[in-house]
């Protein structure tokens, strides 16, 4: 199952690769630049899923107080950081060249510098606990609670007046660019969410194994 | 505007080099522990 989400995650970020550079057409104000975006809002878009899935595991955790709903989030944060991580930074390379800076303290920004520090805050308070289900608890409710920073990051290009333009899938009215564009977008996006789950799966698996050998 | 191929070339690059470095580190994690299992009585 892990081996076979690895291999179709492999396969998906290919195709989605040979469709950025081979299908998507070049934009017309910005050039070849913008196929950055083909990486940039996958990444982020996976890492709103990654944290999603960690409130959900979190409640569930809370409520049942199951180790595997902990692991579970505890793979989700690590997955999310790195990806969200990753997202800011290919933003940053993309908003120099057409912005004419590395970073501005705009709302979509500062709100998604935000959900990153709160998610590595998440980690490193699972390493400062000692004890598991302590550690597990306290998380589980920082968890939920920094998931309320995801629509704040998603609507705040609407609610304050940014550099960042407005999001390109998950709007009102949905899409509304060339299918060239929307195709390589979706393939990326649904690789990465491909990615996203094989790396969990391993974590948890790893996080299994490391409690059975210290236990 | 200019293409900035630059900019792409390390958007895709430092995406690829650190996937790839957790995924890695994710494999080396998994042989440490097999090791591990492997020596306990």
């Amino acid at each position: 199952m892990v081996k076979t989400l690895g291999w179709l995650a492999g396969a998906g970020l290919l195709v989605g690769l040979i469709m950025a550079f081979g299908v998507a057409p070049r934009e017309v104000t910005q050039g070849n630049v913008q196929r950055i975006m083909y990486v940039h809002v996958p990444l982020i878009l996976a890492s709103y899923v990654a944290f999603g899935v960690l409130a959900i595991a979190s409640v569930v955790y809370l409520a049942r107080r199951h180790p595997a709903a902990d692991r579970v989030a505890h793979a989700s944060g690590e997955v999310g950081v790195l990806f969200v991580g990753l997202g800011i930074a290919t933003g940053s390379i993309w908003g120099k060249p057409t912005w004419g800076t590395w970073w501005t303290w705009d709302a979509r920004l500062t709100s998604v510098a935000i959900l990153f520090v709160m998610y590595l805050g998440y980690l490193l308070l699972r390493g400062t606990i000692d004890d598991p289900e302590r550690a597990a608890r306290y998380c589980a409710v920082l968890g939920i609670v920094a998931a309320l920073d995801i629509p704040l990051v998603h609507f705040s290009v609407y609610w304050w007046r940014t550099l960042h333009q407005p999001p390109s899938l998950m709007k009102p009215g949905g899409f509304t660019g060339s299918t060239s564009i929307l195709w390589p977008l979706l393939i990326n996006l649904l690789a990465f969410v491909l990615l996203y789950a094989y790396f969990v799966a391993r974590r948890v698996r790893l996080l299994r194994s490391e409690a059975e050998v210290t236990a | 505007m200019p293409d900035n191929w630059g900019f792409v070339a390390a958007a895709y690059g430092l995406t690829a080099a650190v996937l790839l470095m957790y995924w890695r580190r994710l494999a080396r994690r998994e042989r440490d522990l097999d090791t591990l299992r492997r020596r306990r009585p």
